[in-house]
């Protein structure tokens, strides 16, 4: 039910300030740090806790002073409010509210650290591991590279040819491959050399009809008449 | 005026009596966490015997105390659903070790209390309302423990006889519980280990009752949580455990539906699915299940050898196993709500869901906007018994 009656339902509590939890920020780093906000926030609940105790204990106090004074008005005698034996009951509830707040917060405390130590030893563990993964996977590419390396030498020394025949027949082989490159060579050089000769060529007459236009122009402004030049 | 009071008639009668316990509790929670520290600290100094009932710290308990009685402060005109609610209270302090003569106890330290937070606005006439209706929900509670008290023992001493470690972080316990417990597959039971007294935590029993009566629990060390440090560490071979009563509704629909199962598993979640998976095996007919276990790293499928071995022993079962941080493993990679949508439509199956909170919801809203009806989802829910 969520009327009315209950109308400090929208306070803040220390109990809210430690298990609010925020949306995660749709492009994962666009938010604040987590841990940062988790820290202000222990902050602020552990001073909402320290003044609600205050507020609590000065409560308290003005209750006492308020029964003494109606103890007073009544005719009682007031001491009896303030050093009686229901204020020694509630004086003992104070002392134990106290201590229990107190081992509350150790036990918080304890549980708050031994979740740190067990959360950073998984992220050590996790670390440990990755990297160990990594440094097998790199061992286990350097030995697949050597054994590559070794495979291919292992097929570049090749069998040595077994009878005379096989060796003359691959000298021969040999030897027209050697000639056949070195015909194409001087071709391929031959074919260069008429290239860089037609580029040089072309270079020479462009620098010449560039002077010659040159020079004409200069010989068209002597004598104003354009169309005259052509002919 | 009887002393007790029935409160449908007192309502008729004045209807203003609600009004003003709401009215005198809203007047009170201002204060706080003050108001169960207060109440807590004037039980034990009035009923020193009380404290160990409870654990050293009481930052949770308070939390409960004061949850407790918004609920009932708020539900108090719709008494079926308080009534409910109460005897499930009374019915799980069973375990806690709580009798009768601790309700009367509790009940003249909460008037103290609220006498106290009140000051000049507690009267006779308050103190009275506050009495009747402290003493109803009182006697709907201890009714309850008392009727469950003809059925079941509060708590089930549990033998440790068997310790597993699976994964750097998760452990499989064998436990026999004295006596003999019965269950229904999927259900779980709130453990207390003696290393950590009066803290209870609820686990899923990973087996459908077996002959020998033993239970297996799959534990995974939660960062900083008290009883999951106390379960996996390897000092706990022999130790006795309690155990409650069993809980929970994650349970095969009876009569079956003839609907093919899809179980989804995220980490320990496996454990109620695997008891589901061995009552199906017991079945004359089994459904087609298929299951997808998932967790982080590959490490952490610490239960997979026995699930492939169930695989490959029954025809109806399939068994994917997903990863969703090591792009190292063979098999499915990606979160578990990804890899189950992209095995196709389960919309014509049953599915039955255990894992962290956010990969069931996660999962709940595919299979929802995927066309499943709401019926044919099944998720943990331990409502109010909730530790």
């Amino acid at each position: 039910m969520t009327t009315a009656w209950f109308n400090e339902e929208s306070r803040l509590t220390p109990e809210e300030l430690q298990t609010v939890t925020f949306p995660m920020s749709r492009l994962g780093r666009r938010g604040y740090e987590e841990e940062p906000v988790r820290g202000f926030l222990r902050v602020v609940h552990a001073e909402f806790v320290r003044l609600a105790n205050e507020r609590a204990s000065l409560w308290q106090d003005v209750q006492r002073l308020r029964r003494r004074i109606i103890a007073g008005e009544a005719g009682s005698d007031p001491n009896a409010v303030l050093f009686g034996k229901e204020d020694a009951h509630i004086h003992a509830v104070r002392i134990l509210s106290t201590a229990q707040v107190t081992a509350d917060r150790y036990v918080a405390d304890a549980q708050a650290y031994s979740s740190r130590v067990t959360e950073e030893a998984r992220l050590r563990r996790d670390d440990i591991m990755r990297e160990a993964q990594q440094h097998s996977d790199m061992l286990l590419e350097e030995a697949h590279a050597r054994a590559r390396e070794a495979a291919v030498s292992a097929l570049n020394v090749s069998v040595p040819p077994q009878t005379d025949r096989e060796r003359r027949a691959a000298q021969a082989e040999l030897a027209y491959l050697r000639t056949y490159s070195d015909v194409y060579r001087a071709h391929l050089r031959a074919y260069t050399e008429g290239l860089l000769r037609g580029i040089e060529d072309w270079e020479r007459k462009e620098a010449a009809s560039l002077q010659e236009a040159a020079s004409l122009q200069e010989a068209a402004q002597g004598h104003r008449d354009r169309r005259s030049i052509g002919h | 005026m009887p002393r007790s009071v029935n409160w449908r008639r007192r309502r008729k009668a004045g209807p203003l009596d609600v009004v003003r316990l709401r009215e005198s509790f809203a007047h009170v929670a201002m204060h706080g966490d003050e108001l169960p520290l207060f109440f807590y600290s004037d039980l034990f100094i009035r009923h020193p015997e009380v404290r160990e009932l409870f654990p050293v710290s009481m930052a949770a308990q308070r939390g409960h105390l004061v949850d407790a009685l918004v609920k009932i402060v708020s539900q108090v005109d719709s008494v079926n659903d308080l009534t409910a609610f109460l005897q499930g209270l009374g019915r799980d302090h069973r375990k806690f070790g709580a009798v009768a003569e601790h309700y009367d106890a509790v009940g003249a330290s909460l008037l103290a209390t609220l006498e106290h937070f009140s000051g000049p606005a507690w009267t006779p006439e308050l103190a009275a309302d506050w009495k009747a209706a402290y003493e109803l929900i009182g006697s709907v509670m201890t009714a309850a423990a008392g009727a469950d008290e003809q059925l079941r023992p509060p708590w089930w001493r549990g033998t440790v006889v068997a310790y597993e470690r699976r994964a750097f972080d998760v452990s499989v316990l064998f436990v026999r519980p004295e006596p003999r417990m019965d269950y229904l597959p999927g259900q779980s039971v709130a453990i207390e280990s003696p290393s950590r007294p009066k803290l209870w935590r609820y686990y899923s029993m990973a087996n459908a009752p077996r002959s020998d009566g033993l239970l297996e629990f799959h534990i995974r060390l939660i960062d900083g949580g008290a009883v999951s440090m106390a379960l996996t560490s390897s000092t706990i071979a022999d130790t006795e455990l309690r155990l409650g009563p069993p809980v929970g509704a994650l349970t095969l629909s009876h009569p079956v539906s003839g609907r093919d199962l899809l179980l989804v598993a995220g980490s320990t979640g496996l454990a109620p699915l695997k008891a589901i998976l061995d009552q199906v095996a017991a079945l004359q007919q089994p459904p087609r299940v298929h299951l997808f276990f998932g967790a982080r790293t590959a490490d952490g499928l610490y239960d997979l050898d026995s699930l492939e071995k169930m695989a490959a022993q029954y025809p109806w079962l399939t068994i994917t196993p997903a990863v969703s941080a090591d792009s190292k493993f063979t098999g499915e990679t990606g979160s578990l709500p990804d890899v189950v949508a992209r095995h196709g439509d389960w919309s014509g199956h049953d599915a039955y869901l255990a894992g962290p909170t956010e990969m069931v919801q996660e999962v709940v809203a595919r299979l929802t906007s995927a066309g499943m009806a709401q019926e044919q989802i099944h998720i943990e829910d331990f409502g109010w018994s909730e530790p």
